[in-house]
């Protein structure tokens, strides 16, 4: 699976995007994440055990709010897209 | 035991530290500044002002930054132009006679003069809660403790040095 | 009074008479001022069905009652007269310091009346307003014009003025204040063109009061921290701009790409990012007066062929140049941004105009002939070629000159102009934001994000995540989303502070800036009766409930790559239930009792 990262959350990376992760939903690829990228990425993603209200997931493109939340089940195809909260116009 | 407490913690000096780099040009300092001091938003009685070049894109912000050796307080006929104990200079309205000669010898222009309130425009530190500072976004202006106001600028520099050594040592653990 | 300076500056260029009247404070508070106000005071004197570009149509610069304070983003003031390119009211909304000096001059708007007969500009010094002769600016750049009015009037002045474009009367030529910021869509340049007024300069050094000096205050010192706070206001858009956007609408296949043809995705987005820009050409970040997000960019390409300095490009732009036409070229992209800005252009529709020629002419209905050189998507050279001919109207240019609704009318293919009201749309594709697609229909100045933003719900979970393809509920998101920016642009505050403050924190600067006792509904009342005076000026210009739609292109092409393939517009099944939400009947006309209602 192909795991992108965007706007704040490369410079905690360090990199746009990664092939190396598997996992077999949202929430275990979080987890997978925080190993990975420590503290300061883990501070984004988590509020209190929950998923933090300033991250937005992408599966496919489509918003995880409508899949299955962090318990929705991930393919080795699958195309994931990591966001802080952003907004423009 | 004593030594261990911080001395003078009430009297410790503050300076207004200016870093132009990070001035947005937003004169947020303007706005918050003559609010403060006369009840109105009205950048021309402020006593900051920022100063844009924009063929360049860079902004500066400009106030008295309490020259030690001051013109303003020097050529004042009255007295009314007296440093306080805490730091800044400042202008006692009843002694002035608004002769404006500190705004003439102020070099850098940071004594003004305000033809509608016939006040002398320059920065009082708001008693030691200067709104500048309390409202700049982006740290351009900040109030700040006068001696270790450097050494977050030497910071910056020393962590670059800091970073080199800890390459050499950890390329000296691997070898 | 306090908020507003409670006077109007009006300038007759026919006549050459200036005269200074007292606002209207019972319209001052039912419209609240920028936006609204503007447009009721245009109203009050214009019959709607003039021509635009005609001496009848009146040219309003106006402030809110929070320009140029220090509530929340208050650097912004609105353009209102009868756009030449739609034919419906604009009202067009920009920042930096001007709209802030002219209230400091002791006016809360600025109408301007009439035609010169030699080009002019205005100076306003406080109380003493000239009419003065700019033949020797006439032909000049933004830039040109802005450094010599300096220099003409006092270094500290305020310039707003119209590039080649706006004198050309490019029909989407804007106003640019403060070198870069602009009043970019509708046309409001051409209109300033068409009355000989190359320039308006002011110098202001009276003040704005508010009413609750200590309310205002402590409201400021929370509200601020809240906007500091959130993510998206205190973090994101200062460290990558607006367009940071490109991405996630990219990621979410909401990104239009290639004249919206092959919507979905685009493969090279990320190269013409905010996080690319930011990387690789952003100096350093722009305030507007008062501003603590400082989302703008001044930009630098140090050397090669599209080697620039400016400010931006802001999201719309970089879409618009880049996936609209196909481009991922950065530089070029940035090139034309700052071209359009020294020109006097409005960015979306001078994109998407190029956009839609590419389109016109690899189907073969430009010939090279017509279009005087190759015009395939992606051509980077292209791009920054014909941005400058439009707005000099040299060779093809004065083709494009025309919006793209009526070049493609030209080629007897006026549906492949993307634009609601012959006004371009912006960096959203309808079919994957059903919401949008509601709101770009029913927009009061056609194809436009900023009327109501539902990217903000539909993509970006803010202030909650609505589903982007269903139609459910979407009617009424968007007439809450249309009143609260309706008054929002009026109160004289930016937009984006709404992804971090809500309706409460709007009324409670009102309410303390003023003295008047502003609840969340009357701000919503007040957003409520300008959308509908907006929509009864565009009746009375003749436009129909056959305006309120989508390109066919929408309704017949389904979205051929991405999360949302396949996806049409269901517009239809949402504008019924907007209209009755509106109050209006099924033709969408506002009954009479929602207008008397809304007191109007």
């Amino acid at each position: 699976m192909k795991v992108s990262f965007f706007a704040t959350l490369r410079d905690i990376t360090g990199i746009k995007d990664s092939e190396r992760f598997q996992a077999a939903t949202v929430e275990e690829l979080l987890n997978n994440l925080c190993v990975s990228y420590g503290e300061k990425f883990a501070a984004w993603i988590w509020e209190q055990g929950q998923l933090s209200n300033n991250i937005m997931i992408l599966v496919n493109g489509r918003a995880i709010h409508h899949l299955n939340g962090i318990q929705t089940r991930l393919k080795a195809t699958d195309e994931i897209a990591i966001f802080p909260k952003v907004a423009g116009g | 035991m004593q030594f261990l407490q911080p001395q003078n913690i009430s009297g410790e000096k503050k300076v207004l530290n200016l870093t132009p780099e990070k001035c947005t040009g937003c004169r947020t300092c303007e706005l918050a500044c003559s609010f403060k001091h006369s009840q109105e938003f009205r950048p021309s009685a402020s006593r900051v002002s920022v100063l844009t070049w924009e063929s360049s894109g860079v902004s500066v912000p400009m106030l008295c930054l309490q020259c030690d050796n001051a013109s303003c307080l020097k050529v004042c006929p009255t007295g009314a132009i007296a440093r306080t104990e805490s730091g800044p200079i400042t202008i006692n309205e009843s002694r002035c006679l608004k002769c404006k000669m500190c705004a003439v010898a102020c070099k850098m222009g940071n004594v003004g003069y305000d033809e509608q309130t016939h006040t002398m425009l320059k920065c009082d530190f708001c008693n030691g809660d200067p709104v500048c500072a309390k409202f700049c976004p982006s740290g351009a202006i900040a109030y700040e403790d006068a001696v270790t106001v450097n050494l977050k600028k030497k910071k910056v520099y020393a962590e670059k040095l800091m970073q080199l050594l800890q390459e050499g040592d950890s390329e000296c653990s691997v070898g | 009074m306090f908020g507003w300076i409670g006077r109007l500056l009006r300038v007759n260029l026919t006549s050459g008479k200036i005269t200074k009247l007292p606002l209207n404070q019972t319209e001052a508070k039912a419209y609240i001022g920028a936006r609204g106000l503007g447009t009721k005071l245009w109203y009050n004197e214009v019959n709607p069905a003039i021509d635009p570009l005609s001496p009848e149509n009146n040219l309003i610069f106006a402030t809110g009652p929070l320009t140029g304070t220090l509530a929340t983003s208050g650097g912004r003031y609105n353009v209102v007269c009868k756009s030449p390119l739609t034919g419906t009211i604009a009202a067009s909304n920009s920042g930096g310091y001007w709209g802030p000096e002219l209230k400091y001059a002791g006016y809360d708007a600025l109408i301007i009346e009439g035609k010169a007969e030699q080009p002019v500009y205005i100076w306003i010094d406080d109380d003493q307003v000239e009419i003065r002769d700019a033949s020797q600016l006439w032909g000049k750049t933004v830039f040109e014009t802005t450094d010599a009015l300096r220099l003409a009037t006092k270094d500290e002045a305020k310039v707003a003025c119209i590039g080649p474009a706006g004198e050309k009367l490019v029909k989407f030529a804007g106003i640019l204040n403060d070198y870069t910021r602009a009043a970019g869509r509708s046309g409001v340049g051409a209109v300033m063109g068409a009355k000989n007024l190359k320039a308006i300069a002011v110098r202001g050094t009276h003040g704005v009061k508010a009413a609750d000096p200590e309310g205002f205050m402590a409201a400021i010192l929370r509200i601020r921290q809240m906007l500091k706070e959130h993510p998206v206001t205190g973090q994101g858009l200062a460290t990558y701009g607006s367009n940071i956007l490109v991405n996630i609408i990219n990621e979410s296949g909401g990104l239009p790409v290639r004249n919206f043809r092959d919507s979905g995705k685009f493969a090279t987005a990320d190269a013409t990012s905010g996080e690319a820009l930011t990387e690789k050409y952003l100096i350093r970040n722009k305030g507007c007066m008062g501003c603590s997000i400082s989302c703008g960019r001044i930009n630098k390409v140090s050397s090669g062929k599209f080697k620039t300095f400016g400010e931006g490009p802001e999201y719309e732009t970089a879409w618009g140049y880049g996936a609209d036409c196909g481009i991922d070229n950065l530089e070029a992209i940035i090139k034309a941004n700052n071209l359009c800005n020294e020109l006097g252009l409005d960015t979306i529709t001078m994109a998407a105009t190029i956009a839609c020629a590419m389109e016109l002419y690899e189907n073969g209905y430009i010939k090279q002939e017509d279009s005087g050189g190759p015009l395939n998507f992606g051509n980077v050279e292209a791009i920054v070629a014909l941005t400058r001919q439009t707005a000099y109207r040299e060779g093809f240019g004065d083709q494009l000159a025309e919006g793209s609704y009526r070049l493609a009318a030209k080629y007897d293919h006026p549906e492949l102009s993307m634009s609601v009201k012959k006004q371009e749309l912006p960096a959203y594709d309808p079919r994957a934001l059903q919401g949008l697609g509601l709101n770009y229909a029913t927009s009061n100045r056609g194809g436009c994000h900023v009327r109501g933003y539902l990217t903000s719900p539909e993509i970006l979970g803010i202030p909650e995540k609505l589903d982007n393809l269903a139609t459910e509920g979407k009617a009424g998101w968007v007439k809450t989303f249309q009143d609260l920016t309706a008054a929002v642009d009026s109160a004289g505050i930016c937009l984006f502070t709404t992804f971090g403050l809500g309706g409460p924190e709007i009324a409670e600067q009102l309410k303390t800036i003023t003295g008047i006792d502003y609840s969340v509904e009357d701000v919503l009342t007040c957003g409520e009766r300008i959308w509908n005076l907006e929509r009864l000026i565009n009746l009375k210009s003749g436009l129909t409930q056959a305006d309120d739609c989508l390109p066919p292109r929408f309704f017949t092409e389904p979205m051929k790559v991405g999360p949302n393939q396949g996806q049409l517009s269901k517009l239809a099944e949402m504008l019924p239930e907007y209209y009755q939400l509106r109050g209006w009947d099924e033709n969408g006309k506002p009954t009479e009792e929602r207008l008397k209602a809304l007191a109007i």
